[in-house]
């Protein structure tokens, strides 16, 4: 791994990613600070079962499944993977089209070894991200009168971050091996979004259930880690997914030719 | 010294497609050389330079670089090259000093007191993020990291692209020192003073392909050679232009300009023909030579 690459990349991405979490820590506390007032009458709501589901199918009425209807099924992942994407492909494929990466690669480091490194700093944003969240939820459970343990609320980061990182790797593997940022972009938000719609709606249709097996969101939040913790199995997969990921941005940019 | 090139080209092509890109480069150029690489745009000496950098891989053909191969033994030719690239971009956000930090650290590190000289000697500002310098300051920050490990051989692609005359200079001399040192400089230029300057050899591509490779002062001699002959009256130039071996005449008033190739003998009996005033030579100017390459309906 290439360490000054680490180094340069968490410099020009860590602002960006620390800006993103101050503002999720502000909606953790939001949404604590509103459940008492509000969380038992929209627990009462009658939600269509589609709507449900994409929103994690959860009970409003209790603090986990208020937490999880409110952060856990959109918020949380979309920003974390809003950020683990832009990230990768600004560090990959934006580069790239900057004509900065050609100079870097003039240089005598090699290009799998740049790969990793990015790799790592997008995973060390993740878990920065990860960890902001993990201080807002402490609190905002607690303004909301508490109801899920500290360990719950890591097992949901630790998955959150995962998440992150497998759907960043995607934008890395794309970025790396096209050198094209709106396509890395593009392609891994389209990945993100169909996941959490198979996610949501492959589940309703016995036929297609299985779908769900494709959708990293179904490892992310399919076990409901902010109601029964961590789950062995999916951290499994979601890491796999991004080592595997990571591996294929490495392998294919070794091997083109870098955009003039 | 070994007598070995620091570069060896044989057969180099990059294929676009369309008639672009490189095609079949056969090149050497000696350790201590400041070896010239001119053409006109889209010529293929950016390109040249990338597959020597493997920044691309060659459709056919390879390259070696201080003796290794430039594709399996690249990151051991970059740790002793330095380039700088025709269109260079750097952090914009980062300044300049923070820019030259990570490229040093990507080397391994390198001797400050080396980096500090270039930046005196250049008077390059480090302080100001690199998005508010200007083109020739962001080109002094290019220089510097090229030449900041003092590599074996420089890849420079229009080094004083944006650089005031003053800085100019102050480029052309470190040129002469790394050559004496008996380092290699491989530069690409669009200007013409600039490669009369400091170039040993030169070598001038068009459409991809290797036109000539010679020194400055062959060139000259091998050019078309031009008479300007002023004759007692008005003579038409086409008695010259049916004659072996000229290229071209034109008349203006009383003095005929004939160009041609070969001995003078056919156009001097010419023009004994008639009363002839004076005999002056024409010589081509560094431009002409050029542009006689680089045109496309030219066989050369």
């Amino acid at each position: 791994m290439s360490v000054p690459t680490l180094k340069m990349t968490l410099r020009l991405r860590l602002l960006f990613a620390a800006s993103a979490g101050f503002g999720l820590i502000a909606v953790l506390l939001g949404v604590g600070a509103l459940f008492p007032a509000v969380g038992h009458a929209i627990g009462k709501l009658s939600i269509p079962k589609g709507v449900d589901q994409l929103l994690g199918g959860a009970d409003y009425g209790t603090i986990t499944g208020w937490y999880r209807s409110e952060v856990g099924s959109i918020y949380g992942p979309l920003l974390i993977a809003a950020v683990a994407i832009i990230s990768a492909s600004a560090s990959t494929a934006g580069e790239e089209e900057d004509r900065i990466l050609g100079l870097v690669l003039a240089h005598p480091v090699e290009r799998s070894r740049l790969i990793v490194a990015k790799a790592v700093a997008i995973a060390a944003i993740v878990v920065v991200l990860a960890i902001g969240c993990w201080v807002g939820l402490i609190a905002g459970v607690a303004l909301a009168g508490g109801g899920i343990t500290v360990g719950h609320l890591a097992a949901y980061c630790l998955q959150l971050a995962l998440f992150g990182f497998a759907t960043g790797s995607v934008a890395l593997a794309i970025g790396a091996g096209t050198g094209r940022r709106s396509l890395a972009n593009g392609a891994s938000a389209a990945v993100a979004i169909i996941g959490w719609l198979i996610n949501g709606f492959a589940p309703l249709v016995s036929a297609i259930s299985w779908l769900k097996y494709l959708s990293l969101f179904y490892y992310y939040d399919g076990n409901d880690p902010l109601a029964h913790g961590v789950d062995i199995a999916n951290v499994i997969v979601l890491g796999a997914a991004a080592l595997l990921l990571t591996a294929v941005a490495a392998i294919s940019i070794k091997h083109r030719d870098l955009h003039a | 010294m070994s007598t070995q090139p620091v570069i060896a080209t044989s057969g180099l092509s990059k294929d676009y497609g369309s008639g672009r890109g490189l095609f079949g480069l056969d090149l050497e150029v000696g350790r201590g050389e400041v070896f010239g690489f001119l053409g006109p745009n889209g010529a293929g000496k950016s390109t040249t330079m990338r597959l020597l950098l493997d920044l691309i891989k060659p459709s056919a053909g390879s390259a070696q670089l201080l003796g290794l191969d430039s594709v399996n033994d690249s990151l051991a030719i970059r740790r002793r090259v330095g380039f700088l690239p025709g269109d260079l971009a750097l952090y914009p956000k980062l300044t300049g000093r923070a820019v030259l930090d990570y490229l040093a650290e990507l080397r391994g590190g390198v001797d400050r007191r080396l980096r500090d000289s270039l930046v005196e000697r250049f008077d390059a500002d480090l302080d100001r993020p690199v998005r508010q310098l200007s083109t020739g300051n962001r080109q002094k920050l290019g220089l510097i990291q090229a030449f900041m490990h003092e590599p074996e051989l420089l890849i420079l692609d229009e080094p004083i692209a944006g650089l005031d005359p003053l800085v100019q200079q102050s480029f052309h001399a470190l040129l002469g020192e790394v050559s004496a040192e008996g380092r290699t400089v491989f530069l690409s230029s669009h200007t013409l003073s600039e490669v009369e300057r400091v170039t040993d050899r030169l070598a001038i591509l068009r459409q991809g392909r290797l036109v000539v490779v010679d020194s400055l002062e062959n060139l000259r001699k091998v050019a078309v050679q031009r008479l300007e002959i002023e004759f007692g009256e008005p003579v038409d130039a086409n008695e010259f232009r049916a004659l072996p071996g000229v290229t071209e005449a034109h008349a203006e008033g009383s003095t005929v300009i004939v160009g041609f190739e070969g001995p003078a003998d056919a156009v001097v009996k010419a023009a004994a023909a008639h009363e002839v005033r004076a005999i002056r030579p024409y010589e081509d100017d560094l431009e002409d030579i050029f542009l006689r390459y680089y045109r496309t309906d030219d066989p050369a």
